[in-house]
């Protein structure tokens, strides 16, 4: 790095002490690679606002309370919303552990009403960090708990620390991963980077220690680490004798429960299981199976998002990109010497009801045509809403402020004015967040850096895009800290004039509009034969518009999809070739995690077919052999030959196993899975394939993946109906339809169901079947 | 999710599974073709009104379907008029 002298150490981690009254310090010194432990002592109070007389009455009731280390008035601007300095009370607790629960009995002696508090949820690391002008992963100079970072932490071109990473796995006696564990068992051997250790449990899990401090990584890396690989560790340890001052994965004893239980949790009318978290103080744990952002934004991008929110590596990766985008807000707004409200308390203000009507509206979202079309230009804005929030100044505390009643910034169709002399918390979070991403962007395109640099940068680009995409999003939601219902509306309402105002421009240019929705456009040449230049419109609109649109290619073909329900275009279901070569799919099979290995086959032979049309003409002219093709993938499914591992469907479980009331080829899973000692939280994911949709039993109903043999006879018709809702997917805009397929391929058609037969029956019968096939059970 | 008043998606939706109603009453096949395509015209201009904002629905699905019946119609080129 240019210009700044090389750092003695980096600060890994801050954490918090079991004392309760510390946090810790975990720098990695440059020259050495040790990793050092300060502790230092730390116990910030948080704030309480309200009247002077209900200040009067809370103070000496907190005075000489075992959980209170000392409360005083003092004078400073809590909130935003504070325009001039107020007194509050300052209470510190007595052990850092006690926050919450002080917070909590505060705000009960208030009635929840008379008292707001702030910085009650921000944690003693956070608050260490913010208070010292560090951050994860700062290059520091000095020592101990005199450390001094050598760069601000939104340095855009920066050195990420030499961190040790090693893979941990465990393997437990009997039937291996990706089968069902037993419910009880032994480990018989573990792996740790390049180590492989085996041999009787006890040595074995005493050599894991010897082996950890030999190797002394940083980051141990694990697929399920957090339901599998770290609950049967601490349970085996715990079973032969060890405790945790003996065995430590991390850098410091920790006791063997985790921090977080585990949970099941609704999200977007979603149901999602997110497993226990076990925290190892001074080093990292970091789950590809439970971390979201790991998966897509890689380590390179959850170092960034580190540096910047001052959240500990492990729970940024752990938690939600709004998460991050918060702890960067609150960042900010410390900086301004401002506090962070516990549970915001500023309601929405009342409105007509034909206003909010007039308010409370998404983007522009075309209806698009159905058929296949070319050729066309897509158009993107990059990061629309964010540079909207930004160029407009959209924050909680600008919007309609006092100061500036005249404002040119004026949300159209709304009259919401913004302020014209104080940028707002969420644009000054925003605005580096921007230029970052784009000097990242930027960066990754060059092709003298060596792969691994490139990656890297990659990875921030995509954590950035995911802390930019909730950016917006909470600005609408009930527990933001920062949002506010009319920023949304703001947003949403200058995007929607927008596009509106590029329709004619559009046009003017010499295009037609064919889609669009809310930051994207699909334009046509009005005349084929002359397109007109796509660089040159971008250009054009992102210098008239002050927001950046970029062209992202020309479509040779795209192909709209229609609603099955009434047939009109769906905004957001379509496919199509770049003149680049490559596909664009949205909401079509390949996309859905859903997808069977069946159905992804046969997308891939029909894009591969119609990859040689190069446009709307030439693709009709395939749809023949795209007919056929698909022939060929039923004669096969029809007899039986299509292998069972690719014809696993997966399902989300919405509720628990007992609470179904229909007998599902999902619950006949479950069932199975659970007699076979593996239960599913809600949220999880279920896979099996369909033998007989028919049966009445559970067992020959459907086979869960884990129980698979691979010599299992599907139920051919089943995979037709799968087969011919793919195909329909695919070419409905063409007149191919399920019923007419089925009918073609000679479809057995749904059968009645067999008799119900209570479960004693089924289960006199499954013994009965036993001893007929020799003890096959 | 939190949402105080339903979209002009949503309150469309809603408002056509009262139309179906007035439907099951229609005795002809053309009659019911011919509502077939109100429902279409109805759907086919959601973005424009939801752009539009107006606290009338009725005259939101209204306008869309008008407008679908008169895209259909033989334009007098005289009487069409230049964008904006």
């Amino acid at each position: 790095m240019a210009g700044s002298p090389p750092p003695d150490a980096w600060l890994l981690d801050i954490t918090e002490s079991p004392d309760g009254r510390s946090v810790v310090l975990w720098t990695k010194e440059r020259t050495t690679a040790r990793v050092r432990r300060t502790a230092v002592e730390f116990r910030p109070p948080f704030f309480v606002a309200g009247t002077r007389s209900d200040l009067d009455d809370l103070l000496p009731r907190l005075v000489g309370r075992s959980t209170v280390e000392r409360v005083r008035r003092v004078v400073l601007r809590p909130s935003l919303f504070d325009h001039r300095p107020r007194t509050v009370l300052e209470v510190t607790p007595s052990r850092n552990s006690a926050r919450r629960t002080l917070a909590r009995s505060v705000d009960e002696l208030g009635g929840f009403v008379r008292y707001s508090l702030f910085d009650v949820d921000l944690s003693p690391p956070q608050l260490y960090h913010l208070g010292h002008g560090l951050f994860p992963f700062a290059p520091v100079v000095g020592r101990g708990a005199a450390i001094r970072a050598t760069e601000p932490a939104e340095t855009v071109d920066y050195v990420p620390p030499p961190l040790r990473v090693a893979r941990l796995a465990v393997t437990l006696e009997g039937p291996h991963r990706g089968h069902l564990p037993p419910k009880e068992g032994r480990i018989v051997a573990v792996r740790l980077g390049d180590a492989t250790l085996e041999g009787p449990e006890e040595d074995l899990l005493r050599a894991l220690i010897g082996e950890l401090a030999r190797s002394d990584p940083d980051v141990l890396l694990t697929e399920g680490g957090d339901s599998v690989d770290l609950p049967w560790l601490y349970r085996r340890a715990a079973a032969v004798g060890l405790g945790p001052g003996e065995f430590a994965l991390g850098r410091e004893p920790v006791a063997f429960r985790p921090a977080r239980a585990a949970r099941s949790f609704e999200t977007y009318g979603r149901v999602l299981f997110r497993a226990a978290t076990y925290p190892l103080p001074g080093r990292f744990h970091l789950d590809r199976e439970n971390s979201f952002l790991f998966d897509d934004a890689d380590l390179a991008g959850l170092i960034d998002a580190a540096r910047l929110s001052r959240l500990s590596l492990s729970t940024v990766a752990r938690q939600s990109p709004g998460t991050c985008f918060t702890a960067m807000e609150m960042a900010e707004a410390l900086r301004r010497g401002l506090h962070v409200p516990w549970k915001k308390n500023r309601p929405e203000s009342f409105r007509r009801a034909d206003r909010l009507v007039a308010a409370d509206r998404g983007g522009v979202i075309f209806v698009p045509p159905v058929g296949v079309f070319g050729p066309v230009d897509e158009f993107d804005f990059a990061s629309l809403f964010p540079h909207i929030m930004v160029r407009k100044n959209l924050s909680a505390e600008t919007l309609e402020c006092r100061c500036c009643p005249e404002s040119p910034l004026r949300a159209p169709g709304l009259g919401y004015r913004s302020c014209t002399r104080e940028v707002g918390v969420i644009p000054r979070t925003l605005e580096p967040l921007l230029v970052r991403r784009l000097a990242y962007k930027a960066a990754a395109k060059d092709p003298t850096l060596p792969a691994e640099e490139r990656a890297r940068l990659t990875g921030r680009v995509k954590m950035l895009k995911w802390i930019l995409v909730t950016a917006f999003g909470y600005q609408g939601y009930r527990n933001a800290r920062f949002g506010r219902i009319e920023c949304h509306e703001a947003i949403n309402a200058y995007a929607r004039a927008l596009i509106a105002d590029l329709v004619p421009a559009a046009e003017a240019a010499g295009y037609r509009v064919v889609h669009g929705i809310v930051d994207s456009l699909w334009l046509a040449p009005a005349d084929p034969a002359h397109p007109p230049d796509p660089e040159a419109f971008a250009r054009q609109v992102t210098e008239r518009t002050d927001l950046p649109l970029g062209y992202e290619g020309r479509y040779r073909w795209i192909v709209f999809l229609p609603a099955v329900t009434h047939g009109l275009g769906v905004p957001n279901r379509y496919y199509g070739l770049y003149e680049n070569g490559e596909f664009k799919l949205r909401g079509v099979g390949g996309r859905r995690h859903d997808t069977t290995g069946l159905a992804r086959r046969f997308e891939g032979e029909m894009l591969d077919l119609f990859r040689a049309a190069h446009g709307p003409e030439e693709f009709r002219a395939l749809l023949p052999r795209a007919l056929r093709r698909a022939d060929g993938f039923a004669e096969q499914v029809r007899a039986g030959a299509w292998p069972v591992d690719e014809l696993v469907i997966s399902h989300r479980i919405g509720q628990a196993s007992d609470a179904f009331v229909t007998f599902t080829d999902s619950v006949a899973a479950l069932r199975q899975l659970e007699t076979a000692g593996a239960s599913r939280q809600p949220g999880e994911v279920v896979r099996y394939v369909v033998l007989d949709r028919a049966s009445r039993s559970y067992r020959e109903r459907v086979r869960p993946e884990e129980l698979l043999e691979g010599t299992e006879r599907y139920d051919p018709d089943a995979y037709l109906e799968l087969l011919a809702r793919e195909a329909e997917t695919l070419l409905a805009p063409f007149g191919v339809e399920r019923d007419g397929l089925l009918e073609r391929w000679g479809y057995g058609g749904r059968r009645e169901r067999d008799p119900y037969r209570s479960p004693e029956t089924v289960q006199q019968s499954v013994l009965d079947e036993a001893a007929t096939a020799g003890g096959r059970f | 999710m939190g949402r105080t008043v339903p979209t002009y998606r949503q309150a469309l939706e809603e408002r056509l599974k009262r139309w179906d109603e007035f439907a099951r009453l229609l005795t002809t096949p053309e009659e019911r073709a011919a509502f077939e395509t109100l429902r279409l015209g109805a759907r086919r201009y959601v973005a424009q009104a939801t752009y539009v904002g107006s606290p009338d629905l009725l005259e939101s699905i209204l306008l869309s379907v008008l407008l679908d019946l008169a895209r259909r119609l033989p334009v007098d080129a005289a009487a069409r008029p230049a964008r904006r």
